[in-house]
Formats: structure tokens, C-alpha cells, sequence
């Protein structure tokens, strides 16, 4: 019997191994807040919300950096998932809500300082709502 | 003896001037940290919830770098414009890489760029700059022609969805109305 719940535990252990690390239950939320480019926003290098960063929000989008939520609360949602679409790169519906004000509702998982948002459905896109460029221009380069 | 200190100093002098090929670069960028660190390349979304497509989604999914002490980096960029860097590390995908790159810290966010990886501690490292040739390759030019450099501006989508909805992202009258105050 002994023998027998060593080797059950052992196989648990060995299936265990095979699972991601770290998978986590996560937290259902509604966010609401301006979808962005990730990447300009969070290093500064130039100002990255609203019409102004427009375009560059889609170059940024189609080249593969993360778009994410920045929230009403101040907080950046990495963006994973949107409805039942797992790809996260490049991904056309995201494409399509670029720089619009949204509330959608998710699973957020909070890993090592990053918020990872899983949005199930977008409840509400009141499209581009942050209209700035008659004050910036167009970045990052004048157009 | 004097020929060989001359010979050393010169050599020395040639090594010193060639930049480290794969030493991090400083971009400017806020509390940027030059590190280099070994982790295995993982799919983020597969690491945070067990859904775990094939090969790491072949470059649908954002990767991220555990590293030994199970610490969760988010890879958001590589070495190019405007580009991240799930495609220059998806043929790590599950593997253990060297990565050499910045962290940046802003906003209360800590993430990685990539600028240069390779597998193990003996691969051969590679320039995180892959993107602008698969990009000249999947639109049928040159990876050193004007079209792959300036590839966010000639992206068929990019073109599309900006032919769409204006550069702005609010039609064509705000495009025209921008341009003609701003001749």
C-alpha cells in the first residue's frame, strides 16, 4: 500500500512538473479605460495616448509589442486574450478597438508586478475618445 | 620585448575598440538596467492559465523568460522599430536561452527588451533584429530595401486599417482638417 502511494505521488509530481509553474485562479473584473500601445506609454519615450499616438499604436500593435488597458484606475492591463481568441500578437480585434475607450470584462491574472488581462467581451466601445493631436501633432514623427 | 608590448597594446587597443558583439546597448531609457540573465522561453498566456498551444502558439502569443528563481520577465521588445519580441524568440519556445537586453522600470512597471539571445550557455548568439527580414520575406522585397526598413509605414494592414480610419483613428475629414492647418 505504501509502495503503491509512493508511486501515485511520484506520477502526481511528474505531472505536476508538465504544468505551467505558476497557474494561478484569477480575478473577474471590468476594466474600463483606453486601449494603447504598452511599450510608448510605459518607458515615456514619447507621448503615447489618444489620436496624437494613433498611428503609432497600430504600427506598435502590428509589429508584435502588447497592447494593453490603461484603466481609469491608472493601471496597465496587458491584454491576452479578446472573446474566444487566444492570439495575442498582432491581433485583429484588438487592431480594430486601437486607442478606443472600452469597458470589457475579464479574468486578470497579477504576475510579478504585470497585470495580464483576459478580456471575455468587449461590453462597451465608445471608440476614440481621447482627441489630442491638435495639441501634439502626430507622433512620433510629424506624420 | 618592445615589439611585443607594441604588438600587445595594439591588440588591445583593437579589442577595446570593437564593440562587445553582444553586450547590451543603452537606450536612455527610465532606471534602465544592461543585464544579461539565463531563463527558458515560455508562453505567457500558457504559463498563466495551462492553455498551452503547440510551439508556443508559432508566434501568436506573447513570450515571456522564467528565470531560476521563477520569476515571470515580459519580454516587450526587440532591436528593431516599432517591433516586440515574440518572433525573435519563438524558436526557443520551451528552451533555455541567454537573454542580454535592458529592463526598464517607469510607472511601476519593470519589463524587458531583447536585444540579443541564444540557446544554452554555448548557442550562438543572435541579434534580436529578425523581424524586418520574416517582414521582407512574407511581402516579397529585400530585407535591406526601403520598403523592410521603413516597414510600419508599408504593412499592408497598417496601410489598411489607416486608409480606414485616418491616421488619427477618426476618419478622413479629421486627417484633412489636421493637414490642411498644418501645411
Amino acid at each position: 500500500m505504501r509502495q503503491v502511494t509512493r508511486l501515485l505521488a511520484a506520477g502526481l509530481l511528474l505531472a505536476g512538473l508538465s504544468l505551467p509553474a505558476a497557474a494561478a485562479t484569477p480575478e473577474r473584473v471590468q476594466v474600463t479605460g483606453e486601449v494603447i500601445d504598452t511599450w510608448c506609454y510605459i518607458t515615456d519615450i514619447m507621448f503615447g495616448e489618444g489620436s496624437t499616438h494613433h498611428q503609432c499604436a497600430l504600427w506598435c500593435a502590428v509589429g508584435g509589442i502588447p497592447v494593453g488597458v490603461l484603466g481609469d484606475d491608472g493601471e496597465v492591463y496587458m491584454v491576452l486574450k479578446v472573446g474566444d481568441d487566444t492570439t495575442n500578437v498582432a491581433n485583429p480585434a484588438i487592431l480594430e478597438i486601437q486607442t478606443h475607450r472600452v469597458s470589457v470584462d475579464g479574468d486578470l491574472y497579477e504576475r510579478d508586478g504585470i497585470k495580464y488581462l483576459l478580456i471575455d467581451q468587449v461590453v462597451n466601445d465608445e471608440g476614440i475618445v481621447n482627441v489630442n493631436h491638435d495639441d501634439f501633432g502626430i507622433q512620433p514623427f510629424g506624420e | 620585448m618592445k615589439r611585443a608590448l607594441t604588438l600587445g597594446a595594439l591588440a588591445l587597443a583593437f579589442f577595446a575598440s570593437q564593440p562587445a558583439a553582444q553586450a547590451a546597448q543603452g537606450w536612455g531609457l527610465p532606471e534602465e538596467e544592461e543585464v544579461r540573465f539565463d531563463a527558458t522561453v515560455v508562453d505567457v498566456l500558457c504559463e498563466l492559465t495551462g492553455d498551452c498551444p503547440d510551439n508556443c502558439g508559432n508566434g501568436t502569443r506573447q513570450l515571456g523568460l522564467l528565470d531560476g528563481e521563477g520569476v515571470l520577465h515580459f519580454v516587450h521588445k526587440n532591436f528593431t522599430p516599432f517591433t516586440g519580441a515574440s518572433w525573435e524568440l519563438q524558436d526557443f519556445c520551451g528552451k533555455m536561452v541567454t537573454a542580454d537586453g535592458l529592463f526598464t522600470t517607469n510607472k511601476g512597471y519593470r519589463i524587458f527588451v531583447l536585444q540579443f539571445v541564444r540557446e544554452g550557455a554555448d548557442g550562438k548568439w543572435q541579434r534580436a533584429n529578425r523581424f524586418t527580414g520574416q517582414w521582407a520575406e512574407k511581402n516579397g522585397v529585400a530585407a535591406d530595401s526601403k520598403e523592410a526598413k521603413q516597414w510600419f509605414r508599408n504593412d499592408p494592414e497598417v496601410q489598411r486599417l489607416i486608409d480606414e480610419d485616418g491616421v488619427f483613428g477618426l476618419g478622413a475629414d479629421a486627417d484633412k482638417a489636421y493637414f490642411e492647418a498644418n501645411q
